[in-house]
């Protein structure tokens, strides 16, 4: 099936999001000291990317995407999606936006096909512009075998996949999925990530999303930010926040005749070295481009090959390194 | 037929309560049962204190009135309601719909219901208490009618005020915030036998003259001189009122985080 999701998406060199110095705090009853969840968030996501914020429960990754979705007002800071200010032009953003929250809630009493017409109608699709639009969405999300079942009878699978029909019935521009996976089993979650990147990548669509998932934004964000106490703690596509963290791939060599005198430490590439016994640990920026060089530079020097063991670096130790 | 933008938002509300309506054998209780035991007892009572035909009807009136406006509410403070029990309410606030598309969508049910419910009491009012409805005419129906929904029109905003105020807390308000204005209008007795003070307030409540003007087709005495210039005055200036402060309200919700809160 075709995917007649996108308008002609304008790739403009504005980004699609530009938020500067986002503050956001709750009060928590006239003599408690307000909570403080945003602390001066600076983002920007350029058109077509798929961007993720990443951080633990609480770093304020709903409060961001609802501040960005106009469903909470900023304390203070401006940002503009879409190039349309996010509070002086609410009303035109949300025609051309959409959010699916974490889990999945709709009115239990009403089918998936009506769930998704009264959506449909409150973005002013009517007539046979909606008709087209529900059978178009129920087909490509596998909903039109349940199309008459009620919400209430629905598996989290399928809420889940209703919840992301109902994101796309007005062909948005950007879609902000707040944990999108949240709660699904393992076979679901995987198949709702190739959905999502077969939207991006299919229909040029933007997508915000946050997620504390690694694996989740590793498969999917071409770039991230980590959201820490409020604060973007960095900002960049992943193998770039590897180097700038000094974090790499983990390279093990293990000599059977002993380690070569080489100095391991100058070989391009090597971010850190250890040598235990006839075994040396490398970390190198990029295995991929390091790996055959590395092993050429050896191979004078050690009268057989070494064992290779390698291990790619994941966003779980670049989460570490900067939650620390 | 390509309906306009701002239409099929407000059909897309209308619908929906349909469809609520529908699916809730409760909605039918709503609209027979609680009525109808309403104007049994009251009735009833009638017969036992040995009541003129006037008198039942000047009470019946206050029950009939008191039925109507509180269904045709219910269908407003429900537009909200139901998004806070199912948790969607985000989904609706991140549309680019207005509150009017909201108001104007589930008023209309709530006004088909209200009609409804005002004919079901009509009909048991008439077959059971000997009521005879058709002595203010037709204009007088009408207006007496059009002045119960202003008043529906009035509390169910508030209600939807209050629940976005304070949210799940206030859900209570949207079946006991009307009996407040029940008690102020003499809906079973005349205003005039109220306490000095409250005697005062009741004034202030447009439904208090809308009572006013259709029990004097049954013989009883205007309290006020225009009882339809001070009841559309005061509905309409309560109208605004309401409606601007649900706006304010739905801005402060958007600062304090009430949406997400509700939806969580």
């Amino acid at each position: 099936m075709t995917l007649a999701l996108s308008p002609a998406i304008a790739m403009s060199k504005t980004p699609a999001i530009d938020a500067q110095g986002l503050f956001k705090s709750f009060s928590n009853g006239c003599f408690k000291p307000s909570k403080e969840v945003l602390r001066g968030v600076d983002l920007e996501v350029a058109h077509g990317a798929i961007f993720g914020i990443l951080g633990p429960n609480g770093a304020g990754k709903t409060t961001l995407i609802s501040i960005l979705t106009t469903l909470l007002l900023p304390d203070r800071g401006r940002a503009t999606v879409l190039g349309l200010d996010i509070v002086q032009d609410a009303g035109l953003l949300r025609e051309r936006i959409n959010l699916a929250a974490s889990s999945a809630h709709f009115l239990w009493c009403l089918t998936v096909e009506e769930n998704l017409r009264f959506y449909g109608r409150l973005y002013g699709l009517g007539g046979r512009a909606l008709a087209g639009k529900v059978e178009e969405l129920l087909h490509l999300f596998d909903l039109t075998p349940y199309r008459r079942a009620t919400f209430d009878r629905l598996s989290t699978g399928l809420k889940q996949r209703l919840s992301l029909a109902k994101t796309l019935i007005n062909t948005p521009e950007l879609l902000f999925l707040d944990e999108p996976t949240s709660g699904l089993d393992h076979e679901m979650a995987v198949h709702l990530r190739q959905e999502i990147l077969r939207l991006n990548r299919e229909t040029g669509l933007t997508i915000l999303l946050t997620t504390h998932n690694l694996r989740e934004a590793e498969m999917l964000c071409s770039e991230v930010a980590f959201l820490k106490r409020g604060r973007l703690a960095a900002t960049g596509a992943i193998p770039d926040l590897q180097a700038r963290l000094g974090l790499g791939d983990h390279l093990n060599l293990i000599f059977k005749n002993g380690v070569p005198r080489v100095d391991f430490h100058r070989l391009p590439g090597v971010l850190s070295c250890e040598i235990r016994g006839s075994q040396v640990d490398l970390v190198l920026d990029r295995i991929e481009s390091r790996l055959a060089p590395l092993l050429r530079e050896i191979a004078p020097l050690s009268p057989e090959p070494p064992e290779v063991r390698v291990k790619e670096a994941d966003l779980e130790e670049l989460y570490h390194e900067i939650a620390r | 037929m390509k309906l306009p933008a701002d239409l099929v938002k407000i059909w897309a509300f209308a619908a929906r309560s349909v469809l609520i309506n529908r699916r809730n054998v409760f909605a039918l209780f709503e609209m027979v049962f609680w009525p109808g035991i309403s104007i049994f007892s009251v009735g009833l009572l009638t017969k036992f204190l040995q009541l003129n035909q006037e008198t039942v009807t000047f009470v019946l009136i206050g029950a009939i009135g008191m039925n109507t406006i509180q269904i045709a509410q219910l269908d407003l403070s429900y537009s909200f309601l139901y998004d806070v029990w199912a948790k969607s309410l985000r989904h609706k606030f991140i549309a680019p719909i207005s509150l009017s598309h909201l108001l104007l969508g589930t008023g209309l049910v709530g006004l088909t219901r209200g009609c409804l419910v005002f004919v079901i009491m009509t009909l048991l009012c008439t077959t059971l208490f000997g009521m005879d409805l058709g002595r203010p005419g037709f204009t007088g129906l009408v207006i007496f009618l059009a002045g119960m929904f202003l008043n529906a029109a009035i509390l169910g905003i508030l209600v939807l005020a209050l629940v976005l105020r304070f949210g799940h807390r206030a859900e209570v308000a949207a079946w006991a915030f009307a009996y407040l204005l029940f008690l102020l209008c003499g809906l079973y007795y005349p205003v005039t036998v109220l306490p000095a003070g409250i005697k005062e307030m009741a004034q202030f409540v447009p439904l208090t003259h809308f009572l006013d003007y259709f029990r004097h087709f049954y013989g009883f005495p205007r309290v006020s001189a225009h009882p339809l210039l001070y009841g559309f005055l005061e509905s309409m200036l309560y109208l605004a009122a309401s409606f601007l402060l649900l706006k304010i309200t739905l801005k402060s919700a958007r600062r304090r985080g009430i949406l997400l809160k509700l939806s969580e």
